[in-house]
């Protein structure tokens, strides 16, 4: 990848994350980055496209890190690791929100691109949860994988919305109390 | 509704995923509702966050504010996926969700310890009571009978409050003739194609100001601001020769 189409990526997915998808222009991605609109459409051709590759490029980096924390550990480990892990990445200095959850929420309808590409997101996140609980012999993994993923991104959510909130804490001691329920029943 | 679901503070909040799920079940009402933005974007959602933070209040939550906000989130994102997937029972497992961050977020055990805790919080907060009464009998005394000390202590608040004006001046730097200047230069970059310092390069505590004053050209209403974009907006590079002109040479 060029660096300059990497610069516009990474502008575009901190304003996205700081000042919303909808709100932020074409115009302030350009000026942001240091860039000329010309060079953002020959690289992007739109800014629809422009956010798909951002979202595809934002969840690739959240997978691959989750998985190289988790891949050393026993599958029994690993479901009580995720949230730890996930609290790790969501109040590191770093943090700005996951796009895709922002995504789905700015761009409602389901004919839009945007909002499939998200939603896809999402159902990746839950069934990488459910092949967890799976590993670790969870009888109803996918109803806890959707139980853990309602928990995990209405934290982030609001840790988007008030910074420091704590609420992932708490959703990883709830997560706790779901995995102990699960495994005692299965 | 809420309110009559359950006894008990926790059954109220639980309650929520229940309505909203018998909600989605009649026909006429579920899609339109949410695709409306009902639920999402009007006076409703505060006022159920208020609602479930003085549930939260009343079951002892530890964070009352961030508890509501969060079921109302998981509340809202099970109710959407009930909608696009009527057979996931998304709200079923939405509610079993929440019962946990419920317990997550209020005491397990109110034992003989918290019980003596809170004994020992009342002791606490009596004596405090008894000292705050026997300060405010006492103070209006002792000012009386030292009336040259007070003045002491009032001439050198005094002096510290007229003082702080001209402390703050050099750490602005800026005056309201600054402010015409950035306005009038705002205007003026209209006019050209300007190659802006890029985002990623600027301090975080910079940023927001840098974009909303700087690129997006609203004029900062505090001075501090001022400074800050004043200080990036000299480092926009415009250029303004005509394009006709450009393309001529």
């Amino acid at each position: 990848m060029s660096p300059l189409r990497k610069k516009i990526l990474s502008t575009a997915n901190y304003l996205f994350q700081t000042q919303g998808i909808n709100s932020t222009g074409v115009d302030t991605i350009v000026a942001a980055a240091g860039t000329t609109k010309m060079t953002l459409y020959k690289y992007f051709r739109s800014k629809e496209n422009l956010i798909l590759e951002v979202l595809e490029q934002g969840h690739q980096d959240f997978q691959t890190w989750l998985i190289d924390k988790l891949i050393s550990k026993q599958p029994s480990e690993k479901l009580q690791q995720l949230f730890e892990f996930i609290e790790e990445w969501v109040t590191s200095p770093n943090f700005q929100g996951m796009v895709f959850i922002k995504a789905s929420a700015e761009f409602p309808s389901e004919t839009s691109a945007v909002h499939q590409l998200s939603s896809e997101q999402s159902r990746q996140f839950k069934q990488y949860i459910s092949s967890l609980a799976s590993e670790a012999d969870i009888e109803d993994a996918d109803g806890l994988a959707l139980q853990l993923s309602l928990l995990f991104e209405g934290a982030v959510q609001a840790e988007q919305m008030i910074r420091g909130s704590g609420a992932m804490t708490y959703a990883k001691k709830a997560a706790k109390i779901l995995i102990n329920g699960a495994t005692k029943h299965s | 509704m809420l309110i009559k679901s359950s006894p008990t503070p926790q059954g109220r909040m639980l309650s929520l995923f229940d309505i909203l799920d018998d909600w989605i079940n009649v026909p006429q009402l579920n899609a339109e509702i949410f695709h409306q933005g009902l639920f999402t974007k009007t006076e409703a959602e505060p006022l159920l966050v208020a609602y479930l933070t003085e549930q939260g209040k009343a079951c002892g939550a530890f964070h009352p504010n961030i508890l509501a906000e969060h079921l109302v989130l998981i509340a809202r994102s099970a109710a959407q996926q009930a909608i696009n997937q009527p057979y996931s029972h998304s709200l079923a497992h939405a509610k079993k969700a929440a019962h946990a961050l419920i317990l997550a977020q209020t005491p397990t055990n109110r034992s003989i310890v918290s019980r003596l805790n809170s004994l020992k919080v009342y002791g606490i907060a009596a004596s405090l009571a008894f000292m705050i009464s026997a300060v405010s009998i006492i103070l209006p005394l002792v000012k009386h009978s030292h009336p040259t000390h007070v003045n002491v202590v009032q001439a050198r608040l005094r002096s510290l409050t007229t003082r702080a004006p001209n402390n703050l001046e050099p750490l602005t730097g800026v005056t309201s003739d600054d402010a015409i200047k950035i306005y009038a230069k705002y205007e003026q970059m209209r006019n050209g194609a300007c190659q802006f310092p890029e985002v990623l390069q600027i301090p975080d505590k910079d940023k927001a100001i840098y974009l909303e004053d700087v690129v997006g050209g609203k004029l900062p209403n505090d001075t501090g601001d001022l400074a800050i974009a004043k200080f990036y907006l000299e480092k926009v590079r415009c250029n303004y020769t005509p394009m006709l002109m450009e393309h001529s040479k």
